[in-house]
C-alpha cells in the first residue's frame, strides 16, 4: 500500500499555485490536509502525476468575520473551525460540524477547502455549505468566481471546480440572534463517515411559528441536498407534531441511494425522517431560546 | 521515474538530511532513513491511528504525510516524549493502568494525548473516549487508556 | 518445603508489567522495526477474482523494471517447496493439499497469483502492477447453499461437494426426551464472517546463511517452534537447520500460529537468491488474505418440561471455512459442540456438524473459536423462556449444576470440576440490579428507548492436555516444556515454548518462576520466542499459557529449588534439606515451627555450583541448569457469568451499551493486573464483534471489507467500563490452581449483549438471531412493529 510516483510542487504564494495549475495539465492534484487523498494515493486510487502542496498558502489559512457574512480561508483547518470562538459565536452550527468531523488527529490535519473540492456526499462540511447557501469562491490565473454551494457540488467526489482552480475560501452567513439550530450525523461509530446526516437552522416569530427554515440531508444520495419542499411547507405553520411528520417524510423521500452491501435504502429513508424529526427539534429549541446556540 | 530531493527534516529538535523522492511517507522515512522504529505503521489508510506523531506540535497520522511535505515544519515522535529517561505523566499513568498489552497501537496515543492535555487539562471521560476513538486497540477494552489519560490529566493539572 | 497451597508470595502479586518500559518509550522490537542489511522486499500479486483457472501469467515486463531482483510464481515455488497435506485421521474430514501458491486455479479474491522481489516496497508494487494474468473465471461458491447445492463448483478438486467435514453424536436418550416433551422450543444463531485484526500485520523475514546451510525465520508467531517444524519440513531441511525468532508481537488473536504460504514463500526465496528477504503484510492483504473466522449458524431444538428443564438438546453446526484449510476443518464446530451444555444438566444430547470450502478466505481459530457457544446455549435458554414465560433467571438457575454435583461428566464425556456457576450468576444478577430492572425500563419508555438485561454464563475450555488431542484424533500435543537457569551470580533465566503477543509474560510467567523457586519475580528474566533457546513447546493458543506454560515453570523451578536445597543442606551440614525453605532468594530453616536466617544465599549455592563444583554433595553434578516437561489434565475449565444492561433506540436502531459486569472464576491468577487486562480485551473483542465486526463478501466473492473504513472495529465510544468481580476457585488438578482465561471474555460479551438487545426488544416480539447487531438489522426487525 504505497503511492505511485508522481512530482511534488511547494507554491509559496497563491500566484504561483495557480500558476502551476494554468500549467501542469489536467493530472493534477491539490494536497492540503490531505486526509482523504493520502488514503487514496496509498491505496493507487488516486495516482496523479503531479501533487501541488498548498499548505504554505497561508494567505488561505485566515478566518474574517463581517457584518453579515463569515469567510473562511480554504486552508483554515477542521479543528479551527470547532474551537475558534468568533467562528462559534458567528456561526454555531459550522463549529458543531467540524467538531464531528473523523477524529482529532485528522481534524488537526483537514481543511473546510479540501472537505469542498472532495465532495464526499456524506461530508459534514458540504452539507453546512449546502444549507447555509454558502459561496464558494475560486480563483484562477485568469480571475475569481464565487459559485454557490448547491451548484457547486456536482455528484459524488464532483465539483464544478476547473482544472486551472482552486478554493480561496467559503462564505458563510452570520446567524442571526433568531436562529437555532441543529444536526445530527448518524454512524456506526463514532468519527466514520455518516449513513446519514441532516442539518436544519430555523427562526420562530413572536407568535411561536416558523418564520423560517433550512433543512439539509446529506449521505443520501450524490450530494447534499437543501429540503425545499419542507421549507416551504413549514413557513407560516406552528412547529407541531403534523408538521414535524410532514417534514419528516419529505426527508425519507428524497433519499435516492442505492442498496449497498451493509445499509439498505429502506433504513436510509427511516434514518432520514426519524434525524429530521430531531434535528427540527433541536434547532426549534435553540430558537426558543434565542440566546441559546 | 522521479529522481530523489535532498531534504532536511526537523525531528525531535534535531536536523537530519535525507534524501527521498516525493512519493515516500513520513512513517517510513522516520522509521527506515532516521532509525525512529517508534512510529508505528498499522494501515496505512489515516484509520487506525498507530503512527499518529506531531507535526508542529499537532497530532497527524505520518502514514498519510508525504516526507518531502516536512521541510520547514517540525515532528515530534514517541521517542521524544520521555525525557532524561524519565516517563512524561501519561507514560507513567499508561503503565499504572495496564493501558497497553502488546504495545502496537501505544506510541500513536501517546502522541495523541500529549498533544490533546497540552490543551485540555481536564477532560471528562467522554472527551477522552472521544479523542481515543481515533486510536484503534484490539488488546485492552480502552479502559485501561482512558483511566491512565484520567490520571495523566489530574498529575498535569498538579504540576506548576 | 512448602506446599503448592501455603500462601503464595509472588504468584498473585499486582506486580506493573516489566515490559511496558519499551513499548511506552518507542523501544519496542517488532518485526519491521530491524534493521536487515541488504533485505529484499517480497510482494504478492494478488487474485482480483474468487474463483478462476490461471490460464498464462506474463512476468517479464515486471521483471525488467528498475530495483525488481526476481518474480515468481506457483510453477516456482513447487519446485523449491513440499505440499501442505492436511489428513489427520479424523473420521469425517476430508484431507486437502495445499502447495506453497497456487499453480493451476485461484480460490479466493486475494489468493496469491506472483510474488515480486525488489529493493524496497515502492517499487516491489510498482512491478506487481505490470504483471499480467489471463483468468478464465469459475462459478464462486460465496455461501453454504451454493457450496452444498447439487452439481455446485467444486472450490478443492479434492473435497467432493465442497464438504469439508461431516460429524455426528448422540448420548442418552434424545428421541425420548423429545417425546416426553411439554414443549420442542427451536432457535438458530446466525455469527458473521469476522478477522482477527492484530494492529501489527503479518510479516516476516529470512536469512539464509549459506556457508552455515541455515535459515533463520524472524516473525511475529504464537507457536515457534511447531512453525519451526513445518517450515523445515516444507523446504526439505533438517530442524536443525532452521531457526524461528519471535520479536515483539503486535497482537495476534490467533491469526499468528501456523506457517502461511506467504511466510514459506519468503523463506525460499530467501534460500533461493541467498539474500535476505522480508515482507510486510499490508491492511488491505490482512483483511482479505490473512486468515478469517466464526462464519457459522448453528440450530437448537430443545425438549423442555414444564418449568424449563431441558429434557434433551439437539444441535446443528453449519460453518464456512473458507477456500483453504491450515487447521483440521471440523475442529473448531467441534468444540462448539463438545462444550455447548458447560454449566448446565444435559444428559441427553446429540450433535452434527456440517464445514462447507467456499471461495473465501480460510478460516481458522481466533481468540475464543467457540465463541458462539454460550450465547447459543444461554440464547436457547432465553429462547425457553419467552416460550414458557418464565423468568429469564430462572431458568437458567433450574438447569444449572449445582454446587454439589461436581466433578460432572457431561454428555460428550467432558469432566467439568472445581467451578461455580451457580455463584458467579448469582453475583452478577445482584451487582448489575436484575431484580430492579423493571423500573429503570419505565423511566427508559419515556425518552422513547428500551432497556434491557443480557444474562450469560460461560464454561471456558482452556487448556488442552495431550489426551484430548489423541481422544480427537488430531495429531498434536498439549504439553509445554520449561527451564529454568540460577546464573553463577544467582540471577535467574527461563524459558518456556510459549511466544506472547501482549500477554505480559515476561511478568507473570517470571512470577509463576519466583514463586516454584523462593525469589522474587524482579530477579527472573523469562525468554521466549527463540528456537535455538527456548525448549520445544506447543506455544500459546486457547488460554493455555497460565496453566500449561505458567506450570511448567512453576514445576521446573520448584526442581531447582530442590537442589539448591539438597547443596545448602550439605553447606549448613544437615543431613536432610526437609526443614529448609528458599524464600527472597535465601536460604532458610525451620526451628520451633519458626523460619529463621541461615546465612546461605541462593548466590552462595550457585556460585558453589558453578565455580567450585567439588564443595557439592555426592551425586550432585555441577551447574543449576534444570529443564521439565508438563502435560496438564486432558482439559481444564475456568468459568463466568456475564450481565449487560443495554438501551435501544427503536427508531435508529442503535445499540448502547449502559453497563457491564462480569464474575469470572478462572482460579489461581498469576498477576492481577495481567488478568484484568485479558478480561477487558477478550470482552471488548466479543462486543466489537456482535455489535459491528463483519467481513462482507458480495456475490461473486469480491471482499467489500477490505479497509479499515469497512471492517468496522469498536472504537473507545462504542465500548463501556468492564466491571470485574474477581472469584478464585483453585484447580485441584494443576500445579498451583490456575485454570486458565482470556478466551471467555469473549463467549459471554456475545451471549450477555444478545441476551439484552433481544431482552429491551421483547415489547416488540421480535428476536435477533444473526450478528451483528448493527442499526440496520435491529430496524429490520422493528420495521412495521413501532
Amino acid at each position: 500500500m504505497k503511492p505511485a510516483e508522481f512530482t511534488y510542487h511547494r507554491p509559496r504564494t497563491v500566484t504561483d499555485a495557480l500558476g502551476l495549475l494554468a500549467t501542469l495539465g489536467d493530472d493534477v492534484k491539490l494536497l492540503a490536509g490531505g486526509q482523504s487523498l493520502g488514503p487514496m494515493m496509498n491505496l493507487r486510487v488516486a495516482r496523479p502525476s503531479h501533487v501541488i502542496d498548498i499548505n504554505d498558502l497561508s494567505d488561505l489559512d485566515s478566518v474574517n468575520v463581517h457584518l453579515d457574512r463569515i469567510e473562511i480561508g480554504s486552508l483554515v483547518r477542521h479543528h479551527r473551525l470547532a474551537t475558534d470562538p468568533q467562528i462559534a459565536a458567528t456561526c454555531p452550527i459550522l463549529s458543531a460540524a467540524a467538531a464531528s468531523i473523523g477524529h482529532y488527529a485528522i481534524r488537526q490535519r483537514g481543511t473546510i477547502g479540501g472537505s469542498m473540492a472532495h465532495a464526499d456526499p456524506a461530508a459534514q462540511l458540504p452539507l453546512i455549505a449546502v444549507l447555509l447557501d454558502a459561496g464558494i469562491r475560486i480563483g484562477s490565473r485568469n480571475g475569481s468566481r464565487t459559485v454557490d454551494a448547491q451548484s457547486f457540488f456536482v455528484s459524488s467526489l464532483v465539483t464544478d471546480l476547473a482544472e486551472d482552480e482552486l478554493i480561496t475560501s467559503i462564505e458563510f452567513p452570520v446567524f442571526s440572534g433568531q436562529s437555532g439550530w441543529g444536526i445530527e450525523v448518524f454512524a456506526q461509530r463514532q468519527g466514520d463517515f455518516a449513513i446519514v446526516s441532516v442539518a436544519a437552522t430555523v427562526e420562530r416569530s413572536a407568535a411561536g411559528v416558523v418564520k423560517s427554515l433550512r433543512l439539509a440531508l446529506g449521505g443520501t444520495g450524490v450530494v447534499p441536498i437543501r429540503l425545499t419542499d419542507a421549507e416551504l411547507a413549514a413557513v407560516g405553520r406552528a412547529p407541531d407534531h403534523a408538521l414535524t411528520e410532514e417534514i419528516s417524510s419529505i426527508a425519507a423521500a428524497a433519499v435516492t441511494a442505492d442498496d449497498d452491501a451493509r445499509i439498505p435504502v429502506a433504513y436510509r429513508r427511516e434514518l432520514a425522517a426519524t434525524l429530521t424529526g430531531r434535528v427540527f427539534a433541536a434547532a426549534l429549541q435553540r430558537a426558543e431560546g434565542a440566546s441559546v446556540r | 521515474m522521479s529522481d530523489s530531493v535532498r531534504i532536511t527534516l526537523s525531528v525531535n529538535g534535531s536536523g537530519h538530511v535525507v534524501d527521498v523522492t516525493p512519493r515516500r511517507l513520513l512513517s517510513d522515512v522516520l522509521r527506515e532513513d532516521l532509525g525512529l522504529t517508534g512510529t508505528h505503521v498499522g494501515c496505512e489508510h489515516g484509520v487506525c491511528g498507530a503512527c499518529t506523531i506531531l507535526i508542529d506540535g499537532r497530532p497527524a497520522r505520518a502514514c498519510i504525510t508525504f516526507a518531502i511535505q516536512m521541510e520547514r515544519h517540525e515532528v515530534t515522535t514517541i521517542e521524544a516524549v520521555a525525557r532524561d529517561d524519565v516517563y512524561s505523566p501519561l507514560q507513567q499513568a499508561m503503565h499504572e493502568e495496564h493501558g497497553l498489552q502488546c504495545g502496537f497501537c501505544t506510541p500513536g496515543i501517546i502522541m495523541t494525548f500529549e498533544a490533546y492535555l497540552r490543551d485540555n487539562p481536564d477532560p471528562s471521560e467522554t472527551d477522552i473516549r472521544d479523542v481515543l476513538s481515533g486510536n484503534l486497540c484490539r488488546c485492552t477494552g480502552y479502559q485501561g487508556i482512558v483511566a491512565a489519560v484520567v490520571k495523566a490529566a489530574a498529575d498535569l493539572r498538579r504540576r506548576p | 518445603m512448602k506446599a503448592p497451597t501455603d500462601t503464595f508470595t509472588q504468584i498473585g502479586r499486582a506486580l506493573p508489567r516489566r515490559e511496558d518500559r519499551r513499548f511506552l518509550t518507542g523501544q519496542g522490537q517488532y518485526l519491521d522495526d530491524m534493521a536487515i542489511a541488504g533485505a529484499l522486499h517480497a510482494t504478492f500479486l494478488r487474485s482480483p477474482h474468487a474463483h478462476a483457472r490461471i490460464v498464462s501469467i506474463a512476468i517479464e515486463a515486471a521483471a525488467a523494471l528498475p530495483g525488481v531482483v526476481k518474480v515468481v510464481t506457483g510453477h516456482d515455488l513447487a519446485a523449491w517447496t513440499t505440499v501442505l497435506q492436511m489428513a489427520p485421521p479424523i473420521d469425517g474430514l476430508a484431507p486437502t493439499a495445499m502447495p506453497a501458491m497456487p499453480i493451476n486455479k485461484v480460490r479466493f479474491q486475494g489468493d496469491i497469483v506472483a510474488c515480486v522481489i525488489a529493493r524496497d516496497r515502492y517499487l516491489a508494487e510498482d512491478a506487481i502492477e505490470a504483471i499480467e494474468v489471463d483468468y478464465e473465471i469459475l462459478p464462486a461458491i460465496t455461501d453454504l447453499p451454493s457450496a452444498f447445492a447439487a452439481g455446485a463448483a467444486l472450490v478443492d478438486d479434492a473435497v467432493p461437494g465442497n464438504l469439508l467435514a461431516h460429524q455426528s453424536f448422540a448420548a442418552g436418550d434424545v428421541a425420548g426426551g423429545m417425546r416426553a416433551a411439554h414443549a420442542i422450543v427451536e432457535s438458530s444463531f446466525s455469527q458473521q464472517r469476522q478477522t482477527h485484526l492484530p494492529l501489527e500485520t503479518r510479516g516476516c523475514a529470512a536469512i539464509w546463511n549459506d556457508g552455515r546451510q541455515h535459515l533463520t525465520l524472524h516473525i511475529g508467531n504464537q507457536a515457534p517452534h511447531p512453525l519451526r517444524t513445518q517450515l523445515a519440513r516444507r523446504l526439505s531441511l533438517s530442524e536443525s537447520q532452521v531457526t524461528v525468532i519471535c520479536p515483539d508481537v503486535g497482537g495476534a488473536f490467533g491469526q499468528k500460529i501456523v506457517l502461511y504460504r506467504e511466510e514459506l514463500i519468503v523463506a525460499a526465496m530467501a534460500r533461493h537468491l541467498r539474500r535476505p528477504v522480508r515482507w510486510r503484510e499490508d491492511r488491505m492483504e490482512n483483511l482479505q488474505a490473512a486468515c478469517h473466522a466464526r462464519e457459522a449458524t448453528c440450530r437448537t431444538r430443545a425438549a423442555v418440561a414444564k418449568d424449563g428443564r431441558i429434557l434433551a438438546l439437539e444441535l446443528d453446526i453449519s460453518e464456512d471455512f473458507g477456500a483453504y484449510s491450515f487447521f483440521p476443518g471440523n475442529y473448531i464446530a467441534r468444540v462448539v459442540a463438545l462444550i455447548l451444555t458447560g454449566p448446565y444438566r444435559i444428559s441427553d444430547y446429540s450433535y452434527e456438524i456440517r464445514v462447507a470450502m467456499t471461495n473465501k478466505c480460510g478460516a481458522g481459530p481466533m481468540r475464543a473459536p467457540m465463541a458462539m457457544t454460550s450465547w447459543v446455549m444461554d440464547g436457547t435458554l432465553d429462547a425457553i423462556a419467552r416460550r414458557l414465560g418464565i423468568d429469564r433467571l430462572a431458568v437458567r438457575q433450574i438447569n444449572m449444576l449445582q454446587p454439589g454435583e461436581f466433578p460432572y461428566t457431561m454428555a460428550t464425556g467432558e469432566v467439568v470440576d472445581d467451578i461455580t456457576p451457580t455463584q458467579t450468576l448469582a453475583a452478577v444478577a445482584e451487582s448489575i440490579d436484575y431484580a430492579g430492572l423493571a423500573a429503570r425500563r419505565k423511566e427508559a419508555e419515556t425518552r422513547a428507548r428500551f432497556r434491557g438485561i443480557g444474562l450469560c454464563s460461560v464454561v471456558e475450555s482452556t487448556t488442552y492436555g495431550s489426551r484430548f488431542y489423541k481422544e480427537a484424533g488430531i495429531a498434536g500435543s498439549g504439553h509445554e516444556a520449561a527451564w529454568v537457569r540460577i546464573e553463577p551470580s544467582g540471577a535467574v533465566n527461563a524459558s518456556v515454548g510459549l511466544m506472547g503477543a501482549g500477554q505480559g509474560y515476561e511478568t507473570s510467567l517470571a512470577q509463576a518462576v519466583a514463586e516454584g523457586l523462593g525469589v522474587d519475580a524482579e530477579v527472573v528474566r523469562i525468554n521466549l520466542g527463540n528456537t535455538d533457546v527456548s525448549p520445544y513447546g506447543m506455544g500459546t493458543r486457547g488460554a493455555r499459557g497460565a496453566t500449561a506454560g505458567g506450570g511448567a515453570l512453576y514445576l521446573c523451578a520448584r526442581k531447582a529449588q530442590d537442589q539448591v536445597l539438597r547443596i545448602a543442606a550439605h553447606l549448613l551440614a544437615l543431613n536432610s534439606a526437609v526443614d529448609l525453605r528458599l524464600t527472597g532468594a535465601k536460604v532458610q530453616r525451620l526451628i520451633d515451627g519458626a523460619w529463621s536466617e541461615t546465612g546461605v544465599a541462593l548466590a552462595d549455592v550457585a556460585r558453589i555450583s558453578y565455580l567450585d563444583p567439588t564443595a557439592l554433595p555426592e551425586g550432585i553434578p555441577p551447574g543449576l541448569d534444570f529443564s521439565l516437561t508438563y502435560d496438564p489434565p486432558p482439559m481444564t475449565y475456568s468459568n463466568s457469568a456475564h450481565a449487560c444492561e443495554v438501551e435501544v433506540d427503536p427508531q435508529t436502531g442503535r445499540i448502547e451499551i449502559l453497563r457491564y459486569v462480569v464474575a469470572e472464576d478462572c482460579g489461581t491468577v498469576l498477576n492481577p493486573i495481567v488478568v484484568a487486562g485479558q478480561q477487558r480485551g477478550a470482552i471488548a473483542m466479543g462486543l466489537s464483534g456482535s455489535l459491528l465486526e463483519q467481513v462482507y463478501y458480495d456475490e461473486s466473492g469480491q471482499n467489500l471489507s477490505s479497509t479499515l473504513a469497512d471492517y468496522l472495529v469498536a472504537t473507545a465510544c462504542e465500548l463501556p467500563n468492564f466491571e470485574i468481580l474477581p472469584m478464585h476457585t483453585p484447580n485441584r488438578r494443576t500445579p498451583v490452581g490456575i485454570k486458565g482465561m482470556a478466551e471467555g471474555g469473549v463467549m459471554g460479551a456475545i451471549g450477555a449483549l444478545t441476551s439484552a438487545v433481544n431482552d429491551a426488544l421483547a415489547p416488540f416480539g421480535v428476536t435477533a438471531d444473526k450478528l451483528p447487531l448493527t442499526p440496520p438489522y435491529i430496524r429490520s426487525l422493528l420495521r412495521g412493529r413501532i
